[in-house]
C-alpha cells in the first residue's frame, strides 16, 4: 500500500500534520496531490512549543515541509476495501495492468500494475476496535511535549 | 509526466484578498494576494513581515514591518492560509486527558 | 528491481523507526513508496529518559515523510517482549544536524 493512497483515502477526515518546523495542523482533509501538498479545513494550528494556537478556516501546505501525518485508524481499512474492489474489477486474465488504475497516484505505474496493494486478504470487515484520531490527536497535543 | 495538475489548493479564490504565507526558514508575511502562479510563486501587495524573536528565529512577534509590493518565491512558501477567519485562540485542547 | 533498500521484506512486520528529530517510532510497516514515505499501523512512541523508564505514547496510524526518516530496523518481537521497558533508561537521541 502506498503512503499517498493512503493520504488519499483519508480525504474528508480529521488528521494531525506536524510540519518539520515543529508546528501541527489539525484539520480535515480537503485535497491531496502527489507531491504530498494537502488542503486542510477547519485548522488548528499549534506552536512548536504547545504555547499558542490560531484557528484558520483552511490553509495550504507544501508537501515537502511536512514531518509526518497522523490518520485515523480505520482509514487504513478504507484503503484495502478501495484496493480490494478495484483489483476485483481487473478482468483474470490481464496480469500486467499498464499504468491503468485512473486515480491520481497511479501516475506512479508501479504498485498498480502488480497489484502490490492488494493487502493480504485482510477481510473488508476487520474490525480494529479503537477509536477514531481525531480526538485522541486533539487530547494529545494540547499538552505541548515540548518537541 | 505532463498533466501536473497543481489544484490542490484554488489560490484564484484569494485573489484580492489577505493571505498570510509562512516561509522556509520561519519567516511569516500577510498582504493582499495579486497573483500568483503553478509553481505557487505570489505577489503580495501591502505585505507586513511579523518579525522574529531575536533568541529564537523561529518564533514570530507581534511586532511588524511593512515590505509594500513583494514577490515570494514558490520554492520557500511552506504555508498559505487566508488571514480573514484565522486568529489566535486560547488553548483548544482539553487538558485532562491522561496523555 | 528493488526499490527502496528491500523495505519490501518488512511489510506487515513490526519495525522501529528513528526520525530526524530523534524520535523512536515502533509499529506496523503497511507501506512505503520511492521516496520512503512509510505507513506506519499501530504505532507507538519511545520516550527515551535517564531520569524515568521508557514511556510509550501510542500514537496509532501514521505517514512519516521519507525526508524524516533516518534508520528503519526490523524489531525482533521476542527479544522486544523480554525487555522491561521501564527499567530501561537512556539519553534521548539529539536531532539530525543539516
Amino acid at each position: 500500500m502506498l503512503p499517498l493512497s493512503l493520504l488519499k483515502s483519508a480525504q474528508g477526515h480529521p488528521m494531525l500534520v506536524e510540519l518539520k518546523n515543529g508546528e501541527t495542523y489539525n484539520g480535515h482533509l480537503v485535497n491531496c496531490d502527489t507531491w504530498m501538498n494537502i488542503h486542510l479545513r477547519e485548522v488548528i494550528c499549534t506552536s512548536k512549543d504547545g504555547d499558542r494556537f490560531w484557528r484558520m478556516p483552511e490553509c495550504y501546505v507544501r508537501g515537502n515541509t511536512i514531518k509526518y501525518l497522523r490518520v485515523p485508524d480505520e482509514v487504513i481499512d478504507k484503503v484495502q476495501e478501495e484496493t480490494k474492489s478495484r483489483s476485483d474489477r481487473r478482468p483474470p486474465g490481464v496480469g500486467r495492468g499498464r499504468g491503468r488504475g485512473g486515480r491520481e497516484e497511479g501516475s506512479k505505474p508501479k504498485g498498480v500494475g502488480r497489484g502490490l496493494e492488494d493487502g493480504g486478504g485482510r477481510g473488508a470487515g476487520a474490525a480494529r476496535g479503537r477509536g477514531g484520531v481525531g480526538g485522541r490527536a486533539a487530547g494529545n497535543r494540547g499538552g505541548g511535549r515540548g518537541r | 509526466m505532463s498533466g501536473r495538475k497543481e489544484t490542490v489548493l484554488d489560490l484564484a479564490k484569494f485573489v484580492d484578498k489577505g493571505v498570510q504565507v509562512k516561509l522556509t526558514g520561519g519567516r511569516l508575511v500577510t498582504g493582499t494576494l495579486k497573483g500568483y502562479d503553478q509553481l505557487l510563486n505570489l505577489v503580495l501587495d501591502e505585505a507586513v513581515e511579523f518579525l522574529r524573536d531575536p533568541e529564537d528565529p523561529l518564533k514570530t512577534t507581534d511586532q511588524t514591518r511593512r515590505l509594500g509590493l513583494i514577490v515570494c518565491r514558490g520554492t520557500a512558501v511552506m504555508l498559505v492560509s487566508p488571514t480573514d477567519g484565522t486568529d489566535e485562540i486560547s488553548n483548544p485542547f482539553v487538558q485532562p486527558d491522561g496523555a | 528491481m528493488a526499490t527502496g533498500a528491500g523495505l519490501e521484506t518488512l511489510v506487515d512486520q513490526t519495525i522501529s523507526v528513528i526520525t530526524n528529530d530523534g524520535r523512536n517510532i515502533v509499529g506496523i510497516l503497511k507501506g512505503f513508496d520511492q521516496a520512503t514515505n512509510i505507513i506506519l499501523d499501530e504505532s507507538h512512541e519511545r520516550v527515551y529518559s535517564t531520569k524515568e523508564g521508557v514511556q510509550q505514547l501510542v500514537l496509532g496510524l501514521y505517514i512519516i515523510r521519507g525526508d524524516n526518516i533516518s534508520i528503519v530496523g526490523e524489531l525482533d518481537e521476542d527479544l522486544d517482549a523480554s525487555l522491561d521497558l521501564s527499567k530501561l533508561r537512556a539519553h534521548p537521541l539529539k536531532p539530525v544536524i543539516h
